[in-house]
């Protein structure tokens, strides 16, 4: 890719860390648009939070620690990511233990983060 | 040495349990480097990125890994590149005994 | 303007691929661009070379198809999700030693990059499934 003009995505992951292949695909497409430079956000909403748990142990099922992965987001750029407050608040997330520091919202700043960005990929 | 088998068509580990330090010698032969301490400082801390994050290192965030490990000086593309040529996050990968990086990214 | 499309669900589950293939149609006969359809996850066996549908039911994948030969509609399966459902091209069945290829000539293995390069690029990224 050369030169492109610069468009901000929001990834919003809604899936569970380790029941479906579509968790882990919607991270890789944010660590993409990040080593390609290009203005990402990530939500996580619904069923999603619970990547956010901390001390994830994925080894005995031979796939990638998703928690662990999280812990990278900084190198790419990505300090923080927002997180839908409801959904963490209704699964008992503790977010100040999350992998990576979070922006909790409610519905209104749900609203304007996807209203922010020029394209929502919803996962 | 390991035999061919040992290693895929482009020359990553079939197995990375089968990793050890002589092994990345004889990658790194048939890759036509030899290698020297800061080869070494680079590849150990590629073993480091993948134990803690669970991923082989795209270029970007192991340029800005190295920065934060060994300074500045070493955090910078042109630095692994003159150690790695061409992409040296695939070919430190492949040394290094990791899995190779997603060609996703 | 010019779309592009994200396909995140396998062909056989439901009806989002059918829905994408017919939204592009209509994309492009309302003289709107469509600049590529990637296809993530399980949207990979969309590529399926070998797929047979009954008589009686409708063939998923040939509107993907149509598209690609009337249009020159830009078909992308990513190259992570492919690899593990089975979805190599010649090439990829060369370099792991598999007997045959599966993916359908229509279609392109490529990466995430092309994934990136579509929301830069398009006015609209849809995404079908998931």
């Amino acid at each position: 890719m050369g030169a492109v003009d610069k468009k901000s995505v929001l990834v919003v992951v809604r899936r569970s860390p380790y029941g479906s292949s579509l968790a882990r695909a919607s991270l890789d497409v944010a660590l993409a648009a990040a080593a390609f430079e290009q203005p990402l956000r990530l939500l996580f909403m619904g069923d999603g939070v619970l990547q956010l748990l901390a001390k994830q142990e994925s080894e005995a099922i031979g796939v990638k620690n998703i928690g662990r992965l999280l812990t990278s987001l900084p190198l790419y750029d990505i300090e923080r990511v927002y997180v839908d407050a409801a959904a963490a608040t209704r699964y008992g997330i503790d977010l100040s233990n999350a992998p990576v520091t979070t922006q909790a919202l409610d519905g209104p700043g749900i609203h304007q983060l996807m209203t922010d960005c020029d394209h929502v990929l919803g996962f | 040495m390991l035999c061919t088998n040992a290693f895929d068509q482009e020359g990553f580990l079939r197995k990375l349990s089968d990793w050890e330090p002589q092994v990345a010698e004889q990658i790194a032969r048939a890759e036509g480097l030899e290698l020297t301490c800061a080869h070494w400082e680079i590849l150990h801390l590629l073993r480091d990125y993948y134990r803690e994050y669970d991923a082989s290192p795209a270029m970007r965030p192991l340029v800005k890994y190295c920065a934060l490990q060994l300074g500045a000086d070493k955090g910078r593309s042109i630095y692994l590149m003159s150690l790695f040529p061409g992409s040296p996050a695939k070919l430190g990968s492949k040394i290094a005994g990791l899995p190779k990086p997603d060609n996703c990214l | 303007m010019i779309y592009s499309l994200l396909v995140l669900s396998c062909p056989t589950s439901g009806n989002c691929t059918q829905t994408a293939a017919a939204f592009a149609q209509c994309v492009i006969a309302r003289g709107h661009s469509i600049h590529r359809v990637f296809f993530l996850d399980a949207g990979t066996y969309t590529g399926a070379a070998a797929a047979v549908f009954p008589q009686d039911e409708a063939d998923r994948i040939k509107p993907w198809l149509e598209l690609a030969q009337q249009h020159a509609v830009e078909l992308i399966l990513c190259i992570s999700s492919a690899l593990k459902r089975g979805m190599l091209d010649q090439s990829e069945a060369r370099r792991y030693e598999k007997q045959a290829s599966t993916v359908h000539p229509a279609f392109t293995i490529s990466g995430l990059g092309q994934l990136v390069d579509a929301c830069a690029n398009s006015d609209r990224l849809i995404t079908f499934g998931g």
